[in-house]
């Protein structure tokens, strides 16, 4: 069991990604572009969320 | 003399869709609860169906092996009448797992206990999203 949190986080945004872009799209290249988009706002928005957060104390 | 007009062009059409009533759109929604990616099996996307139900049940399993928590309501706690709704939505992997389970509360000192419980409250929530897209893919609704 992974108890990295960067790994648990990426897998999570992988499962999302991959959910959202078979619901919402239909057509393999579409499917990938939003599966990128998607995976990326998640993985990189989550990060520039923890080092928005890092100047304030815990 | 006047040359005839040229032909307009027709009017954009959307081809009406018929809505199919009854019990196909109930059914398809009814299986796609049980389990992840059944109703859409029903309505014809097999091949998208299969994937749903990998995607769905990994997150579950995963919810369960991080020591996530089943919910259930508890009273002077309204909240968790929504995540065991959410929960709930997983269909018989939310009931066989709480028949099968030997710790359905998780395992809140464990490092993964958040991610557990968020893992298995997303799964639930695919698998209502699953319910109503299979639901207007029977009904006619999307195409």
């Amino acid at each position: 069991m992974p108890t990295d949190h960067f790994l648990i986080m990426a897998l999570y945004a992988l499962l999302i990604s991959v959910f959202f872009s078979l619901l919402w799209r239909s057509g393999a290249r579409e499917r990938v572009a939003l599966f990128v988009k998607l995976f990326l706002a998640l993985v990189v928005g989550a990060l520039a969320v923890a080092w928005l957060m890092y100047p304030f104390p815990s | 003399m006047s040359e005839p007009a040229a032909p307009s062009a027709p009017p954009l059409s959307v081809p009406a869709r018929s809505p199919r009533r009854g019990a196909a759109p109930l059914l398809a929604a009814a299986l796609a609860w049980i389990f992840p990616g059944l109703g859409h099996f029903l309505v014809g996307r097999r091949g998208t169906a299969v994937l749903y139900a990998i995607i769905v049940s990994a997150t579950f399993v995963l919810g369960l092996s991080f020591e996530g928590r089943l919910y259930s309501p508890e009273p002077g706690q309204p909240l968790t009448i929504l995540a065991t709704f959410a929960v709930y939505g997983a269909g018989l992997l939310n009931l066989s797992a709480r028949l099968l389970s030997s710790n359905p509360g998780g395992t809140i000192l464990s490092v993964t206990y958040e991610y557990g419980c968020a893992f298995l409250l997303t799964a639930g929530l695919m698998n209502l999203l699953l319910m109503l897209d299979a639901y207007d893919i029977a009904a006619g609704r999307k195409s």
